[in-house]
């Protein structure tokens, strides 16, 4: 018994590595530009999806090299994503944002089932083995996919803490118009910012499509899981996203103990729901001020 | 011609949604991202109550009754939450409800959904019954546009106008905006519901796949293309959106290239609402600046 | 009328207003002065009900009004402007003014279906109170435009307009001349005397000294979240103390 609950708990450590790692990129963007970006989604796709296309044939690659131009044209993608959308409505309010990443996001959507069609895709390698350590079953893949996020966590907080980049990128969260008056370059802030968002998703959508399947609702689903992590974890914050992330996924897994599995997704659903109410101004003090 | 009659009827099923989502998005700048859920409220409840042998009249009430207070219930909470975030409140719930029309399979079929939901025996069913449903839908349609267009064009709606545009000059001016509000979500909601009733009564049969996000972006498409905060913005826009997706169906396409045409259609949707926003945010019918106080 | 009682409200380690006393009594036009950030416009959203004081209380007419929703203050004759204006730019100037009318029947949805007429007759009746307010501003050639078009001074005097709609009893103003030209400054004061002629209570935040000796039967000064003097405009401009909080500071300011 006491095993079972130790698999719920490594099931949700697992699940909740990658949320936190499609949570990143969506707090960031949110703490920068201060709009919820709906199109995020589509980076865990389509990054998923191109792996899997340079996978297959006529390519064929090996998976490990297929990530590389995978995840360049992801950032691509990213890139071009706030080239063309979002940084020509940057002075527009965050509604019409709002909306033209919801238009966005379905656009890619539909790309990938226009490219690959809506049924579910696996990728052809052969069936991952799992280790049995101490009554707790886990498989080669679910251990990539805790490591990676390590790494990519170590990484970031390198990059955050140690490099000039990493400091003004989070002066700017704090004040992007005073960022910009204190002489900080804002182009390469923002390019950082999508491309870690893009690499951060376009890896996670990898490694979840090799443990589970692909098929073109997969950022949405997530998606929503990554939001109620940034929820959770603040103020457009990176760490609280990583903590935000593993949270969700632990309380998701562990409720399929008291739950059905069917209303698995009610638990970051109803998370999300609390969340605003108890916190109505949202956890990024957007508050609009009275003056 | 029988396509011609089921394409309108669709069109003006649409066009009731997208005004109802119009009363809330265009004129209290309300974002309701999941107003699918009042739709499939109001098309579940009329579905199973009329399957269950509740005279299809009382049926419609009941249903669109359970829209309203499914409205007022997803308003009370959320109404605090600013912009952004009520969208994303909004958007949450309407997964939620989703995820109960799937899974509460002793209720619902779950994914297998509802067939065979009866119409009013004066209206039939078959071909031969698409003229009068038709007039039915028209009615119905009718209706909404003269209810909202007194609703709107009143002191109210120069509330709603008011709270859109500064919700805190609303208070400092002794608008009980949370209340005010709160009415718009019901009224949107019922009338949503009402939709949602006459497509499940048209289509006859139902399954929570109707109910998604998809559907979302497509009303909220009708709405933002056709001009918010106007009246006949969101019936120009749903005619030209649903004519344009149901015109598609009839077009002999090589069956080879069928599976291409959903998601190009989608891709084409998605793209329109970006252009949209970054060329023309206030759609094809722009919002007239001087409030029609007199001709109410 | 408004009497506030040992009122404090902090934001996090901020104390923006301390423990603040004072009774408006029957004064006509009372002022509010001091540095910036020394708790003014805050005061003024403790009283209308946008901030909810930590401590103390506040009265009007014997009420006590704190903890009010801000909609319910406003019913109760407390109306306000804002410090930077706020008027409603895509309704006319018009509707402005009649968006602020009090209980309007029309804002009801069932009376729009069951009783049109009397609603019409209502709009009618407002529309026309609305339509001499802005003769009285000298804006009512400009009653179909949006309100965004009008210049800024033109703005200040309909968000004033707007406040009269309302029946207010007492009308709070933050800075009501800020940044709008003399001509209309003199346009304005007239306005603000008139209104004390038929009893209606005015209590404004100000930073133009003149018009406030000018205009204020009695100046409350405020600095750094506390009340530091009261009396009338000859007794602030005597006082040691208010000269070197903030006349003094604001000499500096001019000689830097």
């Amino acid at each position: 018994m006491t095993s079972y609950y130790a698999q719920l708990l490594v099931n949700g450590i697992i699940a909740g590595s990658i949320y936190a790692m499609f949570a990143v990129g969506l707090a960031m963007v949110y703490g920068v530009f201060k709009f919820i970006n709906f199109s995020h989604g589509e980076l865990i796709t389509w990054g998923a999806y191109l792996t899997w296309m340079f996978s297959s044939s006529p390519f064929s690659l090996p998976v490990y090299i297929s990530v590389v131009p995978a995840l360049l044209i992801t950032v691509g993608i990213g890139l071009a994503q706030d080239r063309f959308v979002y940084r020509p409505l940057r002075q527009s309010n965050p509604i019409a944002i709002l909306i033209a990443s919801i238009g966005l996001s379905y656009m890619l959507r539909n790309g990938i089932r226009l490219c690959w069609g809506s049924d579910l895709q696996t990728f052809d390698l052969p069936l991952s083995t799992g280790i049995l350590l101490s009554g707790i079953y886990i498989t080669k893949i679910q251990i990539l996919m805790v490591l990676s996020a390590l790494l990519f966590f170590s990484i970031l907080y390198f990059l955050l803490t140690c490099t000039l980049l990493g400091k003004s990128l989070r002066a700017v969260s704090d004040n992007i118009e005073l960022s910009a008056i204190m002489g900080i370059n804002m182009t390469k802030v923002t390019w950082t910012i999508w491309v870690l968002a893009s690499v951060f998703a376009g890896t996670g959508g990898i490694l979840l499509a090799l443990d589970t399947s692909l098929d073109p609702m997969m950022g949405m689903n997530s998606l929503i899981k990554a939001f109620a992590a940034v929820l959770l974890g603040g103020a457009g914050n990176v760490w609280g996203a990583l903590i935000g992330g593993l949270f969700i996924g632990i309380a998701e897994n562990i409720s399929v103990a008291f739950i059905s599995p069917d209303y698995k997704d009610f638990i970051s659903y109803g998370l999300i729901f609390l969340l605003l109410l108890f916190k109505p101004r949202g956890f990024f003090g957007i508050a609009g001020g009275v003056r | 011609m029988d396509y011609f009659y089921h394409i309108l009827i669709i069109c003006l099923i649409y066009s009731i949604f997208a005004q109802s989502l119009n009363l809330e998005l265009g004129f209290t700048g309300l974002y309701n991202f999941g107003h699918i859920a009042f739709f499939g409220i109001g098309a579940y409840t009329s579905a199973l109550l009329s399957l269950n042998g509740v005279p299809i009249p009382l049926a419609v009430v009941g249903a669109i009754t359970l829209a309203g207070i499914a409205g007022a219930l997803l308003a009370i909470p959320t109404l605090r939450l600013s912009g952004d975030y009520f969208g994303i409140a909004t958007l949450v719930f309407a997964e939620m409800i989703h995820l109960i029309f799937l899974n509460e399979r002793d209720i619902t079929r779950g994914p297998m959904g509802l067939p065979n939901i009866p119409r009013p025996d004066w209206i039939g069913s078959g071909i031969s019954s698409l003229p009068l449903f038709l007039a039915v839908t028209f009615f119905a349609a009718t209706i909404t546009f003269i209810l909202l267009r007194r609703i709107t064009n009143s002191p109210y709606g120069r509330s709603l106008k008011v709270i859109r545009e500064d919700e805190f000059v609303a208070q400092a001016l002794g608008k009980n905006t949370s209340l005010i509000k709160t009415k718009a979500i019901v009224v949107g909601s019922v009338l949503a519901g009402l939709a949602g009733v006459i497509w499940a009564h048209y289509i006859t049969y139902i399954s929570p796949a109707d109910f998604t996000l998809q559907e979302t972006i497509l009303v909220l498409l009708c709405v933002v293309l056709g001009g918010k905060g106007t009246h006949p913005g969101p019936v120009v826009g749903a005619f030209v959106i649903i004519f344009f997706a149901e015109f598609i169906r009839f077009i002999p396409i090589p069956s080879e290239y069928v599976r291409f045409v959903a998601p190009l259609q989608g891709m084409v949707y998605g793209f329109i609402l970006v252009i949209m926003m970054l060329k023309r945010p206030q759609g094809l019918i722009s919002e007239s600046r001087k409030f029609a106080t007199t001709n109410a | 009328m408004l009497k506030i009682e040992n009122v404090s409200k902090s934001f996090g380690a901020l104390i923006a207003v301390n423990d603040v006393s004072f009774n408006l009594g029957d004064t006509g036009i009372s002022g509010l002065i001091g540095p910036n950030g020394s708790g003014k416009t805050t005061l003024f959203h403790l009283i209308t009900g946008f901030y909810k004081l930590d401590t103390g209380n506040i009265h009007f007419l014997d009420q006590r009004i704190n903890g009010l929703p801000p909609h319910i203050i406003s019913r109760k004759g407390i109306v306000r402007t804002f410090q930077q204006t706020r008027v409603l730019p895509f309704l006319s100037s018009l509707d402005n003014l009649i968006t602020a009318a009090p209980n309007q029947l029309g804002e009801n949805l069932l009376p729009l279906f069951f009783q049109p007429s009397k609603v019409a007759l209502q709009e009618t009746q407002n529309c026309e109170k609305a339509e001499s307010i802005l003769e009285t501003l000298g804006l009512l050639k400009l009653k179909d435009s949006p309100a965004g078009d009008l210049s800024y001074g033109q703005q200040k005097l309909l968000e004033i307009g707007r406040v009269l709609m309302a029946d207010p009893k007492l009308i709070i103003l933050d800075e009501p001349t800020a940044g709008i030209n003399p001509t209309l400054i003199r346009h304005l004061v007239t306005i603000l005397e008139n209104l004390r002629d038929q009893s209606i209570k005015i209590f404004l935040i100000e930073h133009n000294m003149p018009l406030v000796t000018e205009l204020c039967d009695k100046i409350f000064v405020m600095d750094s979240g506390s009340l530091i003097f009261s009396g009338t405009p000859s007794e602030v401009q005597n006082n040691s103390r208010v000269i070197e909080a903030y006349l003094g500071r604001m000499a500096d300011a001019a000689d830097a």
